[in-house]
């Protein structure tokens, strides 16, 4: 999967869970206050990644991210972890 | 399909809560059960006698890889499944002086009593927490709030389950998950069938032991939607000996 086909798909799971407008969803912006999750949030974010990508963020992972730009890179490395 | 998981389901209180379930109740019922497989098929028995179903389900508590294979296994093979209420009723006792206790004692009835709740409630509240909704019910134990002599370990293990519920309660509620403890006395069960009723009986208010019914019925309140208001609670069922 390139981080393209990543990008892409995240979005498009993240405006469908999460209902935000998808224009609010730029690289710089923060990921926790656009999609405005609380801590019980990040449970329905894992799952909705898991099924489109096959990897289990945890918590570790998300101490690494503030940006959706740095969300789909920790994504892009773990897929191609996995893929490897 | 919704369900109820209850574990130790096969015999005392978690058998009584299987049938009033099944009784009271549109829920499949999950009955785990560890070593007593007969035990189990015979309360499923009760519960089909009763018009309820259900299956059962072989793990140990004490053993996080166990309980995640088992359970993982039944949900791929019952996608449609969700378990709605968890009733953490797994438990053992190993009773005697904390001043003679082996370690195994104590360590046994913490991976079972209080690890086993983790093991469980953690694989069964992810979805939950997606559906925003479930109840988890916790057998505690009068021991667990009030202390009982000669069962430090025991007492240990209820207690921590007890500020375990009431921290988790805070953590959910906004989900619609409820968490509450019931925490049953001398209730006639194969735990308590070693001891002197007779003798005992005299420190009950009410004069009698409880009937496993009666906690049954307790749970399945808890459990219910009418109690959605109701977290984080201790409910002690104990003929008055504590309160």
């Amino acid at each position: 999967m390139s981080i393209e086909e990543i990008i892409e798909n995240v979005n498009e799971i993240l405006v469908d869970e999460f209902e935000v407008d998808i224009d609010t969803i730029t690289p710089d912006a923060n990921l926790r206050e656009t999609l405005n999750l609380d801590s019980l949030d990040y449970v329905d974010l894992v799952v909705s990644i898991e099924s489109i990508s096959g990897v289990k963020l945890g918590e570790a992972d998300f101490k690494e991210i503030v940006t959706f730009q740095d969300f789909y890179q920790v994504l892009f490395s773990k897929v191609q972890q996995k893929e490897a | 399909m919704k369900y109820i998981l209850v574990t130790g389901g096969s015999r005392g209180i978690g058998r009584a809560v299987c049938e009033v379930f099944a009784k009271t109740t549109d829920y499949k019922i999950l009955i785990n059960y560890n070593a007593n497989k007969d035990a189990a098929e015979e309360t499923l028995r009760l519960v089909e006698s009763h018009g309820g179903s259900g299956e059962i389900i072989a793990f140990d508590v004490a053993i996080k890889s166990q309980v995640d294979e088992a359970l993982g296994n039944w949900q791929k093979a019952n996608p449609e499944a969700w378990i709605e209420v968890l009733v953490n009723n797994a438990g053992i006792t190993k009773d005697g002086l904390f001043m003679w206790m082996q370690e195994e004692d104590w360590s046994s009835v913490i991976d079972t009593s209080l690890n086993g709740f983790f093991n469980v409630t953690q694989h069964v509240i992810q979805k939950m927490l997606r559906k925003r909704y479930g109840r988890i019910v916790n057998m505690v134990s009068v021991s667990g709030v009030k202390g009982t002599p000669g069962q430090t370990n025991y007492s240990a293990a209820k207690g921590a389950v007890v500020g375990a519920t009431k921290a988790l309660a805070q953590e959910v509620a906004k989900r619609n998950i409820t968490v509450n403890a019931v925490a049953p006395g001398f209730i006639k069960s194969d735990m308590t069938k070693d001891l002197n009723e007779e003798e005992l009986v005299k420190f009950v208010p009410a004069n009698r032991f409880g009937e496993a019914w009666e906690v049954a019925e307790l749970v399945a309140f808890l459990a219910s939607d009418k109690a959605g208001y109701i977290t984080g609670e201790i409910i002690n069922i104990n003929g008055g000996i504590y309160s």
